[in-house]
């Protein structure tokens, strides 16, 4: 399998005046189309850091950035939104649902960045949608939501544009155990049938035991990488 | 992202806090409404100015018996029985004077007038051929008299095309005979044009006859109400003016410090003061517009600062799933525009209400307001014009932000 993601070298500290606070050292990380990566690590381990850098929503200080063969390091501000647009998918841990747009507004707001026609967009919404098994609810507003079906559509809008990496930072972190068992299903299933790369932040093992690579940092440092099995306490 | 579809989230967002959006507007409806009435209050007056000198003729001066009252201005007031009245040869003195075109003396009352069986209470006037020049009448059917009508003191009359219409609506009107102060005379004439002017009659309405035939008796011969006079040029106004006052002063033999026991008034002037209250009218307005577009741009500017600081997290996510600078950048510039635009819209509607009390209330003579498509644009361009300005900071400033920035505020 070739490498989706190329992690070389990669530093990234915070300034605080004249404090600097070091997060990320000396990163080499490769992932590979279709893998389900868990990231682990305690808090301040620099696991959510690592995450923005992979989304392009935050810049690295040093190193390189590959991304579907393509050097993404030192992009405009613009040409990381296309690619956030075109390559990539994000589910957060709050959901993060535009709460005066329906649902399938929502799902659609990437479309339009993406510059498709509302009737196209409206159309691929009500379609993924029902892949999420919401389409009964594409007209509700998120607040009329529980939390996993607010998540299942933060879902289905992470795959509008046909994403090639999917970046879930503790997806299941609001949730109960019930909805949680269903949010993980669905990303099992995208990674297993559609061959989505997932990469999941998260603290709790079980979650990172539906991956099937474990990456754990410590102090700003990868301190494993293996199978999630090996990599428990 | 489609325009359509930026102004559709432009709305939605505006709608979603509407008491405040309608608060922020309200600097731009001002401001739009001063400057569509500004526009309409400087072509009106315009149009009015033009409409009075072309139906009274340029370059005129009354000359009236009665001494000037202190402070002079360009009211026209009741002639003073007790000065000695001007006469037919006055105005023929007046005539000859090098800075005046021409000179008419007339004489003005009001008969009973018959048409038919139809009697009326009408003005009529009394004339020299050379009013019609002064006035610049048109004679629209039919012929003026002339010198020799006046010699012979002829019973002919020429008629307003309103009287025409309401009496000989399907009869020619020439040859009719109409009966002024119970003598006949002979309808020769009928003018063109109608409305009301500044010296208070109206052209349609006008029954004219020769000065000579004029059915009234005077305490003196050959005496005459006042006498309409036109200068060679408006530059030689002045001149004119001061020609007819020496010339006077010497027929009537006034001498030294004595005071004039006549009065010469500028009809221009009086339709020129009309036009300078007007314009000052005019300017405020445009103040008072500029002053609240700015207010109002400020008012816009502040909002939408504060509506991009509270939406930072929306922004945020918004960049997160693919949205460009440009994208956030048009998304709260159209917002401004949107709420300048309306603004906009409500001040046109505004002014429009202005213009309607305006023309309601009706104001001077021939006064009249309306809104033109060009203000209505003007206003548009306008409220667009300062949304963008005073949208353009908040909405780059918006562009500008980090996405990990926005996503870590709460």
């Amino acid at each position: 399998m070739s490498a989706l993601i190329t992690l070389q070298g990669v530093a990234k500290s915070y300034r605080n005046g004249e404090i600097v606070t070091p997060v990320l050292h000396d990163i080499q990380l490769d992932i590979a189309a279709g893998e389900y990566v868990a990231l682990m690590g305690p808090s301040g381990s620099g696991k959510s850091t690592l995450m923005n850098l992979l989304g392009l929503l935050d810049r690295a200080d040093t190193g390189h950035y590959h991304l579907a063969g393509r050097d993404v390091t030192q992009l405009s501000a613009a040409q990381q939104a296309e690619v956030r647009n075109q390559t990539l998918g994000f589910v957060f841990q709050s959901f993060n649902l535009l709460k005066r747009m329906n649902v399938a507004e929502n799902v659609a707001l990437p479309l339009l960045y993406a510059g498709a026609t509302r009737r196209a967009a409206r159309e691929r919404a009500h379609e993924l949608l029902a892949q999420v098994g919401l389409d009964g609810l594409a007209h509700r507003l998120p607040s009329q939501l529980s939390g996993g079906q607010q998540q299942r559509v933060a879902i289905a809008r992470a795959l509008a544009c046909r994403p090639a990496l999917l970046l879930a930072d503790e997806p299941t972190g609001n949730l109960d155990t019930q909805t949680t068992a269903e949010v993980l299903a669905l990303l099992d299933s995208l990674n297993r049938e559609q061959g989505l790369t997932i990469v999941v932040v998260t603290h709790e093992n079980d979650v990172a035991a539906h991956a099937r690579r474990l990456v754990r940092l410590k102090d700003g440092r990868i301190v494993f990488d293996g199978a999630p099995v090996a990599g428990r306490h | 992202m489609s325009l359509l579809q930026t102004l559709l989230e432009a709305f939605r967002s505006l709608a979603s806090n509407r008491l405040r959006t309608a608060l922020t507007m309200l600097g731009i409806v001002i401001g739009i409404a001063s400057v569509v009435l500004m526009l309409g209050v400087g072509d009106a007056v315009r149009a009015f100015i033009d409409r009075e000198l072309s139906v009274l003729g340029s370059n005129q001066l009354i000359v009236q018996r009665g001494a000037p009252t202190a402070g002079g201005g360009g009211q026209r007031r009741p002639p003073n029985p007790d000065a000695v009245m001007l006469t037919i040869d006055d105005a023929a003195a007046i005539n000859g004077l090098p800075s005046v075109a021409a000179a008419a003396a007339t004489l003005q009352s009001i008969f009973p007038v018959l048409y038919g069986d139809n009697s009326t209470q009408s003005t009529v006037l009394g004339v020299t051929p050379e009013m019609f020049r002064v006035r610049n009448w048109v004679v629209d059917l039919g012929v003026a008299f002339t010198d020799e009508d006046l010699r012979s003191a002829n019973r002919v009359i020429l008629i307003g095309s309103k009287v025409a219409e309401a009496n000989y609506l399907r009869r020619d009107p020439l040859g009719q005979v109409i009966r002024v102060g119970g003598r006949p005379f002979t309808v020769i004439g009928v003018l063109a044009g109608s409305g009301r002017t500044l010296d208070g009659t109206d052209l349609g309405e006008l029954l004219v006859v020769p000065i000579t035939a004029f059915p009234l008796v005077l305490p003196r011969p050959r005496a005459v109400h006042y006498i309409n006079v036109q200068a060679i040029s408006e530059l030689r106004l002045k001149e004119a003016e001061a020609d007819v006052a020496e010339l006077l002063r010497d027929r009537r033999r006034i001498t030294g410090d004595t005071p004039d026991d006549f009065n010469i008034t500028n009809l221009a002037s009086i339709a020129q003061t009309g036009a300078n209250i007007a314009a000052g009218l005019s300017i405020g307005l445009g103040v008072i517009g500029a002053v609240s577009l700015l207010v109002g741009g400020i008012g816009i500017m502040n909002i939408m600062l504060v509506s991009v600081s509270e939406r930072v997290r929306e922004i945020g996510i918004r960049m997160a799933i693919g949205a460009k600078p440009r994208h956030v950048l048009t998304q709260f510039l159209a917002e401004a525009v949107v709420m300048c635009l309306m603004g906009g819209l409500v001040g046109v509607a505004l002014a429009a209400g202005g213009v309607w009390a305006v023309n309601r209330i009706g104001a001077v003579g021939s006064f009249s307001m309306s809104l033109s498509l060009t203000h209505v644009g003007v206003a548009v361009l306008f409220s667009t014009a300062v949304g963008l300005f005073f949208g353009f900071y908040p909405a780059r400033r918006a562009s500008l932000l980090l996405p990990i920035e926005c996503l870590r505020q709460e």
